[in-house]
């Protein structure tokens, strides 16, 4: 049977196999940008390019928030639970995209990873041992928390990019979500000593800690 | 322009200083290149107190660029004649109304003036190898292989090297911010000419050089850059030897070349949104950006399995691979038109 640790290590593989092929479209992108010649082109053809891109694109953006709406729960649930949520997620997804469209699924994915997300988020900070971290340590978790969580907000903003009131709020939340999470479990050992937590046990020094 | 801003004097001592900075360089370059050869280390005190001196030296040319900006700002200004600035601000006002992010108004009592950063044209390539220098050091402190501190000045002498001859701030400052004020500064327009000068200008003084994003989203990428290089070469240093000091430090400057990367390319995007517009998805740099910061996140992901099989390898290759990437998404400024070509 698969440990924890080993289905971690195949969704961070799966990840970044996804991330490679985007960024085979970027490289497409951008050469297809220069001799085309783009930039001298109409906005309405601009316009064009950026929607023909965006279609090439979006499945892998599909798996890639697929995989983000299965890896936040990998933090609360067991192995086997963790299939079924998976299982669950992509028959959910796939029935709310056959009713409303792909978008709506993907913001209900989005929503979902928001919710567990700030779960695990208040678990963190509540310093609760029953979540499934590689790594222990207080600020190291917290910190990973909020650094995912920056991530969930800043792909489900881009889904609002054209509401005018609430794209750039939500994009300083995930800023301050994201540099704080940065802050935590990079330099742990240096937060401990500012805020004078007593060490737990599990603690690493921070120079050896390594975070998400 | 020399009756307005002291030229002159700034490129003479900049280029005594550049020269200083190309001899320290070449001999500090030459001893990396011979340690590296060598299977004892030479001239270790020599290197060391060498590199404190570059180090030195590039700083009071940083502090020589702050002065020289600072004399633009004091001594230049966009100033119209009186009557002019109550139809210009109508005119502003205008604009202003159609437009999501407004022009300021024009004040006659303090009219406007380039608060120019520190890091456009070839200064930027100074600000990066400063900072890469001061990294240097710092990593030379704590690490003793003299082999790893040999590649670390190596490359230093490179980038010296690069800014001597191909991008010297000193010798010819800020050429294309010159060639957009020289109208400006030549004498005899008629007052419309002088409007339709400030208009033209105008904008990319608000937009651009005095736009509150250029202090930060720039010299972030700039240290991240610097950050990523010592990251390589430590990630080098693994494909060869397993030494975790070596690969400690540089994951020490991965975290921080993390950090600056995400903060500076997220602070790109509400300045994106107000410059350009939406349309500016899918520019080449920010796609080769993306494709960085995606492989820097791999790498850092991995480097929670590096006690597995072949994983030390797959990392250090990944810190190899981002190094390269960075490379590819600074050239594509140069390759790639878009909003960020420097063509």
């Amino acid at each position: 049977m698969k440990t924890k640790s080993s289905y971690d290590f195949y969704l961070i593989l799966a990840t970044a196999v996804v991330l490679f092929v985007i960024s085979v479209v970027c490289i497409y992108g951008m050469f297809y940008f220069k001799l085309a010649l783009v930039h001298q082109m109409p906005s309405a053809m601009q316009v064009q390019y950026m929607d023909r891109i965006n279609t090439i694109i979006s499945p892998f953006l599909i798996c890639l928030i697929l995989l983000l709406g299965i890896c936040v729960p990998k933090r609360l649930l067991p192995t086997m639970w963790l299939n079924r949520f998976a299982v669950t997620l992509i028959v959910v997804a796939g029935i709310v995209s056959f009713c409303w469209g792909i978008k709506t699924s993907l913001i209900v994915v989005l929503i979902a990873s928001l919710v567990l997300q700030l779960l695990v988020l208040v678990m963190a900070l509540a310093g609760s041992q029953s979540l499934n971290f590689e790594k222990k340590g207080y600020w190291v978790r917290l910190g990973s928390s909020l650094l995912h969580l920056g991530l969930i907000l800043f792909i489900l903003d881009l889904f609002f990019h054209e509401n005018q009131t609430l794209h750039l709020p939500l994009f300083w939340i995930t800023t301050a979500a994201t540099v704080a999470g940065m802050i935590f479990c990079f330099y742990a050992d240096t937060v401990n000593r500012l805020v004078r937590r007593k060490p737990q046990a599990d603690d690493h020094s921070e120079k050896n800690q390594v975070c998400f | 322009m020399d009756p307005i801003l002291p030229i002159t004097i700034f490129s003479l001592a900049g280029s005594c200083l550049m020269a200083a900075l190309l001899v320290i360089a070449g001999i500090i370059g030459i001893s990396g290149f011979i340690n590296l050869l060598r299977s004892e280390p030479v001239w270790q005190r020599a290197g060391s107190v060498l590199l404190v001196v570059i180090n030195v030296v590039f700083v009071a040319g940083f502090l020589w660029i702050c002065w020289f900006h600072y004399q633009i700002y004091s001594h230049f200004s966009l100033e119209l004649p009186a009557n002019l600035a109550g139809w210009l601000n109508r005119q502003l006002m205008l604009m202003n109304s159609h437009a999501a992010y407004a022009f300021p108004l024009y004040d006659q009592a303090n009219p406007p003036r380039y608060a120019i950063p520190l890091w456009i044209e070839n200064e930027k390539y100074y600000f990066w190898y400063m900072c890469y220098s001061i990294m240097a050091l710092i990593a030379h402190c704590r690490i003793k292989n003299y082999r790893f501190r040999a590649v670390l000045h190596l490359i230093l002498s490179v980038q010296v090297a690069i800014l001597f001859f191909s991008a010297d701030p000193f010798s010819k400052p800020l050429p294309m911010f010159f060639d957009e004020i020289r109208p400006w500064i030549e004498a005899g327009q008629a007052p419309m000419e002088r409007v339709r000068l400030f208009m033209s200008m105008y904008p990319k003084m608000i937009f651009y050089y005095n736009a509150q994003y250029m202090w930060f989203h720039p010299p972030m990428l700039f240290m991240a850059y610097a950050c990523i290089s010592l990251t390589f070469v430590s990630s080098v240093f693994m494909l060869f030897r397993r030494e975790p000091a070596i690969e400690l430090e540089g994951y020490v400057f991965a975290k921080l070349g993390y950090f600056l990367l995400t903060l500076g390319l997220l602070l790109g995007y509400p300045w994106a949104l107000k410059a350009w517009g939406p349309n500016w998805w899918w520019d080449p740099k920010i796609c080769s950006s993306l494709m960085m910061w995606a492989v820097f996140s791999t790498y850092l992901h991995t480097r929670l399995y590096l006690s597995r099989t072949g994983m030390w390898y797959f990392s250090s290759i990944l810190g190899i691979l981002c190094f390269l990437s960075m490379i590819f998404t600074f050239l594509t400024s140069y390759y790639f038109p878009g909003e960020h070509t420097f063509q």
